[in-house]
């Protein structure tokens, strides 16, 4: 299932969308300027989208929401043991280099900063989609789950409903950025198969 | 598909290799599974990571599919060997990662298809590490035929 550019651009488009309300309600919960961006929408085959988040032999974290609604697949957020940490000092008011462990409040601060993260992004993307008759016109994320693990491994497994029915991989390059310094986060959006389905006839 | 020898080697989605003597074959695993097959008296291993049960007739990457990845497997263990191949099975994969995930099956259909098909190629599947919510390493020494199983969070283990 190859997308046109024209399909990219406009799945591109609804991303757009969400990351710049995702951005504002960054920006709200941790009080600090925020800015995410979406910059490449492309397919990629198996063998290089697996990587899409590093091969270093360290785990990284992430967080994993279910997408229900129009859309279904997963939104999931992934950052380094620092990086995460260092949003949980942001959101716990403490010297940054305090978190030094994954805790039940580090935990926590990771999965209510992705629970408003994907929330806006969906409501967003929603909005940019065109509605389509007898769809609900609802994205609704599930609550998330922390995870501590092999990059490659979670790549593979998010992908693997689109791996049914595709040898290529949509994936969507983002950017974090708070106080202007970029952070080492990724946010992965994964249509399942069915969701796939959906988005190709547009454009 | 490739032939290894004296090297070490990390395999993506869908690849596989074979190799004798001093190599070292590894791979990560979510929902794939990794199908380590030894032939002890040749040393002569082989690794795929194995992606999808049926290729539905697809020839064009043997190492993705089950039906493909064990026959092309063993061929390529064989053309490395001087005596018929015997080989035993390790196999290692199949997670389910997400706790949210509730319509992946895909990690069941593998491991079942990949004993199945062992079953007809009358290969013996001498130990398995598979299921649960956690990535894997898995690493196979060509040398010796140990095949080391590393988890985040967790000690190594040897299958």
């Amino acid at each position: 299932m190859n997308l046109s550019a024209g399909q990219l651009e406009r799945i591109g488009a609804a991303l757009h969308e969400g990351a710049a309300q995702a951005s504002e309600a960054l920006g709200k919960w941790i009080n600090r300027p925020t800015r995410i961006t979406v910059h490449d929408v492309e397919q990629l085959p198996l063998e290089q989208a697996t990587s899409v988040l590093g091969t270093a032999e360290e785990p990284i974290c992430f967080c994993a929401t279910e997408m229900r609604g129009r859309l279904t697949g997963h939104l999931i957020l992934a950052f380094d043991d620092a990086s995460g940490l260092a949003l949980a000092d942001a959101l716990l008011g403490q010297p940054r280099g305090s978190a030094d462990a994954w805790g039940e409040m580090e935990r926590s601060a990771a999965l209510e900063t992705t629970n408003i993260v994907c929330c806006a992004y969906l409501n967003a993307m929603i909005r940019a989609l065109p509605e389509e008759a007898g769809e609900p016109n609802e994205l609704v994320p599930s609550p998330p789950t922390f995870a501590r693990d092999f990059a490659e491994s979670l790549v593979e497994f998010a992908l693997m409903d689109q791996l049914l029915v595709t040898d290529q991989a949509l994936m969507a390059h983002t950017e974090f950025h708070i106080d202007d310094a970029q952070m080492n986060w990724s946010l992965l959006f994964v249509p399942d198969a069915a969701s796939m389905a959906k988005l190709s006839p547009v454009g | 598909m490739s032939r290894v020898q004296d090297i070490s080697r990390s395999l993506k989605m869908g690849e596989l290799a074979a190799a004798r003597d001093e190599a070292t074959l590894r791979t990560l695993l979510g929902s794939c599974i990794g199908l380590v097959l030894y032939d002890a008296r040749q040393r002569i291993g082989g690794l795929a990571h194995i992606v999808l049960p049926a290729s539905g007739g697809r020839l064009d990457t043997p190492g993705k599919f089950v039906d493909t990845a064990i026959p092309a497997l063993l061929s390529e263990m064989q053309a490395l060997g001087d005596r018929p191949i015997r080989a035993e099975a390790r196999i290692a994969g199949g997670a389910n990662m997400f706790a949210t995930a509730t319509t992946n099956t895909v990690g069941r259909q593998n491991i079942d298809a990949v004993e199945s098909l062992l079953r007809e190629h009358r290969v013996p599947i001498v130990a398995s590490h598979c299921g649960g919510e956690k990535g894997r390493r898995m690493k196979l020494e060509t040398n010796t035929g140990v095949v080391t199983i590393e988890v985040v969070g967790s000690e190594s283990i040897q299958l």
